[in-house]
């Protein structure tokens, strides 16, 4: 019934969708906040330091969700 | 004098990454590195783990270091005094940005000691021979030297009990800190209060609707270390997981692939050396600053 465990069986993927998710979840994140920080250090090059850890401490929290999600799986 | 030490280190560390090259070339595809650090010998009750031998290595080099060059003090530094002045003096610029003139001078202490620890750490781990020289159960001749159960070395992060102890100290620090500011009423009000200028029923309303904040505010607040733990823990050692892998994916090619990834372990190291300092600073600063500061 479950189509898609089979279909992942056939082309031999194995691992835990959820971590998957949660890595494509964490990237987007970061490569938005990225971008926003660039965008914001090209409009005023002067809050150069402060953009950064701002943009450091979001960057921690959204990859911190595929710790979470890798370590409390099984 | 100097440039010749330089030179013999240098080859030192060629020697080493030569070996360890030759350690991984006929490497197999499955590789197993262990999610924990493991014993390298005990003392009585104490076991000592390879991510402890690193830790005691690193912190004596750093605390060498730091005394050599703060030896002899002199009106314009120069060298090694140089170095350690320029670190000092940015990492504290830096943080008086971030947590405020007060604050900075009262907990400078530890953030530094933090970033600096994490920093030399991660950059320890990286070095060719780390990870790669230890203990084979199979003897030698039967089979290749690529097979190593038990590194002698390990990365100090790479071990989650490491990290767990930084957190729980910053924990700890932190309450201290958060009850110096406020006062044991004042630290249940920052949590609970309300915040905001409210009145009549709906100040009834906002109390209320705090309280229960407050209640989430506990469950994030007692979270951090975990996350601080585990941010810190899966960075390096997924970093490790992927220079192994790398070395693993083309026997031939050991030598060449991992290269790359190297340099992004390198900025790896130092943003999580910085993430770790920030956010503890962030979570110190959330904590110490009055609402009465936003007025004037």
């Amino acid at each position: 019934m479950n189509i898609i465990p089979m279909v992942a069986e056939a082309a031999g993927i194995t691992g835990n969708l959820h971590i998957g998710l949660a890595a494509l979840g964490a990237a987007l994140g970061v490569g938005i906040i990225g971008m926003k920080a660039s965008e914001a250090v090209g409009r005023n090059p002067g809050a150069a330091t402060q953009i950064l850890v701002q943009a450091i401490l979001s960057t921690a929290f959204a990859e911190g969700i595929v710790f979470f999600a890798i370590f409390l799986t099984k | 004098m100097l440039r010749s030490e330089a030179l013999r280190i240098l080859v030192a560390f060629l020697l080493l990454s030569g070996g360890a090259a030759v350690a991984s070339d006929s490497g197999h595809a499955e590789h197993d590195l262990s999610a924990k650090a493991l014993e390298v010998f005990s003392v009585g009750p104490l076991k000592v783990t390879n991510s402890m031998l690193v830790t005691w290595v690193v912190a004596a080099a750093v605390i060498a270091f730091a005394r050599h060059a703060t030896k002899q003090i002199r009106e314009v530094p120069e060298g090694a005094q140089n170095l350690w002045e320029w670190l000092v003096e940015g990492l504290y610029g830096f943080l008086e940005g971030v947590v405020g003139h007060d604050l900075v001078k009262k907990t400078f202490w530890f953030f530094s000691t933090i970033f600096l620890f994490i920093l030399a750490t991660n950059w320890f781990g990286l070095i060719p021979g780390v990870g790669t020289i230890g203990w084979s159960h199979v003897p030698i001749g039967t089979t290749s030297f690529s097979h190593i159960e038990t590194p002698l070395l390990r990365g100090v992060n790479a071990d989650l009990n490491m990290t767990l102890a930084m957190s729980m100290i910053f924990f700890v620090c932190w309450t201290v800190w958060a009850l110096q500011a406020n006062g044991p009423g004042g630290f249940l009000l920052h949590i609970f209060g309300p915040k905001g200028q409210t009145t009549g029923a709906l100040k009834v309303l906002m109390i209320a609707v705090f309280l229960c904040v407050g209640v989430l505010e506990v469950v994030s607040i007692l979270f951090r270390p975990v996350s601080l733990s585990f941010r810190l823990y899966g960075n390096v050692f997924a970093g490790e997981n992927m220079l192994e892998s790398m070395s693993a994916i083309v026997p031939s090619l050991a030598w060449l692939i991992p290269i790359p990834f190297y340099f992004m372990e390198l900025l790896v190291g130092l943003v999580q050396a910085l993430v770790f300092m920030l956010l503890t600073a962030v979570f110190t600063l959330l904590i110490c600053t009055h609402e009465e500061g936003a007025h004037h």
